[in-house]
């Protein structure tokens, strides 16, 4: 009997088994059919590969780069005193390239290395990243490429300090680098550090006006942070990440929460202000596309912008703050912005503080904050709601929805709403008409047993007193006509007439 | 906004102006909701009370230029959400203010003891650095009164606040209010950069505080805040 179920059994070949390299080891399907350790070399090989030509490529980019920067600034260059300087210029550059070399070989130089294994192994998962994402990363840089391009054309207009002002960042960037294994703090200390005094040597130095330094301070922001971002937006060292998910799932878990929870002054039946709900909406998640703090700053604000618009509309005064939060609170909730903690953090470290302390967009980026803020401590009493109520909405075993069926969510259109809407009337009317039906049957029952009870009643006073027709009384009848004792009355008084 | 980045902020780090005197003022608005602080600040900004024709989208953020004797000053107006269940939230509001407009109802007492918590909280945080205005808003309903003069004149006194009488319907002691603060943030500013000496001062307000968020704002009388997950 066993016997025969072993014949039964598939049958493979030996040699299939084998490891396809041919080392005499067995294979495994999960390898491509190589053993585990030709498996290991032949995928170190490709990937280390894929590695150079990465490599090769930023190279490429970097030397591209720097030609437009070259080609840009070589007009000016001519003017024959500049040029000097200029190629001390290039000069530094080489000089940076050649020690980004070495750290490129002192990484490979690393990974033979098994001591390190751990920084090897976060290298490795950020280049295999960077591949994954390979079409996007190229994009990146395309787009770095372009910033550094109009950074250059920026910097033409101020002259000596433009060069200047280029030394600097360059520098800064080549610190930053060499500070990459350093606390998110310090980083962002030294970034605000660094603004700081460039906005200082603008004015006392070079005696730049005001209003340029501000836009000067834009253009570097942009520039460096371009460059940076992918290293301290959200960095692993911290918990950003963590957090960004807390208040995520947190978000979630509040999907119940209505706008009349809040008392949100905005009144989304109007389309042109679900229109400018859905805009707010679409801002605030863009705010997680963009690589600058000032652009991201720009989102917030325009997201505010489009709340102040609903409330205008739908209150037709000035919204004050009193309104503006509650509302702002309601579209985070709504929209669940992606790593929102993380952008938070990112501009906090990194804007220029000079917008972030004083100015409107400072203000907007504020009540972000406390939009966030709030939402992390939400509880029933801050909904108005009753302990049981808001712990019962929580763990999601009711749905404040069903027992008011006015609560849609903001983003079913408008014609789905007005579908409800009629489907809700239809089945009112329908209940109204049934009930009608049924109160004429009762009233039709209720005639039947009004007069069915008439009947009886009369049927019973009938039998209970039978109509008997009696012949009439003959002594009764006689009464006049037979005035017996007539003669016996005396006669009726006569008037008597006087004389007179 | 020229200024901005050598004088924001001077709540915490105390920046005065720098060259050309010039101020820039981070100042919040504090109160109980239907005290009329929207309307004190549509009647300073816009001069405008109730009107169906006010411009402005929203009076929640609202910037004011002034020359008060030469000096520049740029006025940043911030409103706050008044509504109790935002309370816990002042912190990130008022952090690194210069001046903190507390604005009561004089019909309504509660909104004066609102006003008082509100100082205690502030005094906490940002010590002395910040001006202080209690304003007594609606004297145009000054037959319907609840909370005396003499009870809120005496209280501004009590905790280093000055006290005003506004009415944002008649125009009412507005202008003099917020010149009034305005002479007094230039003062601290002053008072401070002297303090710091000419050549500090230069580099005094680098790193101010800068730290909008964090999870826990670290003073609040008003206690857990923002701690539950």
């Amino acid at each position: 009997m066993s016997l025969k179920s072993e014949r039964r059994g598939i049958h493979v070949d030996q040699s299939e088994l084998l490891c396809k390299k041919g080392c005499g080891y067995y294979g495994n399907p999960g390898w491509q059919g190589f053993c585990s350790k030709c498996w290991r070399e032949e995928y170190q090989k490709a990937r280390q590969k894929q590695i150079q030509e990465d490599w090769e490529l930023a190279e490429r980019l970097q030397r591209e780069e720097e030609e437009a920067y070259a080609s840009t600034q070589h007009p000016q260059g001519a003017q024959s005193a500049q040029s000097l300087t200029f190629s001390k210029f290039e000069e530094k550059k080489t000089n940076e390239k050649s020690r980004k070399v070495t750290t490129v070989k002192k990484f490979f130089g690393a990974s033979s290395r098994a001591g390190s294994k751990k920084v090897l192994a976060g290298k490795l998962r950020e280049v295999q990243e960077a591949k994954a994402a390979s079409p996007i990363s190229r994009q990146v840089s395309i787009e770095t490429d372009r910033v550094s391009k109009d950074f250059c054309e920026f910097l033409k207009t101020y002259h000596k300090p433009g060069q200047e002002i280029y030394k600097q960042c360059k520098l800064f960037l080549e610190a930053m680098h060499h500070k990459r294994d350093l606390s998110i703090e310090e980083q962002s200390e030294y970034t605000q550090d660094f603004y700081q005094n460039v906005a200082d040597k603008l004015h006392a130095r070079w005696k730049v006006s005001p209003e340029k330094v501000e836009m000067a301070m834009d253009q570097i922001e942009k520039y460096i942070m371009t460059r940076l971002y992918k290293y301290v937006f959200c960095p692993e060292t911290t918990e950003d990440e963590k957090k960004d998910l807390a208040v995520q799932k947190r978000i979630r878990a509040l999907h119940w929460v209505t706008s009349q929870m809040l008392c949100v002054p905005v009144d989304e039946e109007i389309p042109e202000v679900s229109d400018v709900v859905v805009k707010a909406i679409t801002d605030i998640i863009e705010m997680d596309s963009k690589r600058v703090p000032r652009d991201k700053l720009a989102c917030i604000t325009s997201c505010s912008k489009h709340i102040f618009t609903a409330i205008r509309t739908t209150k037709n005064e000035p919204a004050s703050a009193d309104d503006f939060l509650p509302t702002l609170i309601y579209i985070v909730l709504k929209g669940n912005p992606p790593r929102l903690q993380s952008n938070i953090q990112y501009i906090t470290r990194f804007c220029n503080p000079s917008r972030l302390m004083t100015g409107e967009d400072g203000y907007y980026f504020t009540n972000l904050c406390c939009a966030v803020a709030f939402i992390e401590k939400l509880d029933a009493q801050s909904l108005n709601l009753s302990e049981e109520d808001f712990d019962r909405y929580m763990s999601g075993q009711a749905s404040p929805k069903k027992q008011e069926p006015e609560n849609w969510s903001a983003d079913m259109c408008v014609g789905v709403r007005q579908m409800y809407r009629n489907l809700d009337l239809l089945s009112q009317l329908n209940e109204r008409q049934e009930r009608i039906v049924s109160e004429a049957k009762k009233l039709e029952r209720d005639l039947i047993d009004w007069t069915d009870g008439v009947a009886k009643e009369v049927q019973e006073i009938v039998e209970k007193y039978p109509l008997e027709i009696k012949p009439p009384n003959p002594a009764l009848a006689a009464i006049d006509s037979e005035n017996v004792e007539n003669d016996k009355l005396p006669p009726p008084l006569q008037p008597q007439v006087y004389a007179g | 906004m020229a200024t901005a980045a050598a004088t924001s902020g001077a709540g915490s780090g105390g920046g005065g102006g720098t060259a050309g005197r010039n101020f820039s003022f981070k100042v919040v608005l504090l109160g109980e909701g239907c005290v009329g602080k929207t309307s004190l600040v549509l009647r300073y900004c816009e001069n405008k009370f109730n009107d169906k024709h006010i411009t402005t989208l929203q009076a929640s953020f609202l910037t004011k230029k002034l020359n008060i004797g030469g000096k520049r000053v740029n006025l940043a107006i911030w409103d706050t959400a008044g509504q109790e269940r935002f309370h816990a939230l002042g912190p990130i509001y008022y952090r690194d203010s210069n001046g903190a407009i507390l604005v009561y109802d004089i019909t309504d007492e509660d909104s004066f003891q609102k006003v008082k918590n509100w100082v205690k909280e502030l005094r906490k945080m940002l010590g002395n650095e910040i001006c202080l205005c209690i304003v007594g808003n609606k004297i145009d309903l000054d037959k319907e009164r609840h909370v005396s003069i003499q009870e809120a004149e005496t209280y501004a006194e009590s905790v280093g606040a000055k006290h005003y009488h506004t009415s944002a319907k008649q125009n009412k002691g507005i202008e003099e209010l917020f010149l009034d603060l305005c002479k007094r943030m230039i003062e601290t500013a002053q008072v401070d950069e002297r303090a710091r000496g000419n050549g500090s001062s230069q580099s005094g307000p680098t790193r101010r505080g800068v730290q909008i968020i964090d999870d826990e704002p670290p003073v609040q009388s008003s206690g857990g805040c923002c701690s539950s997950g």
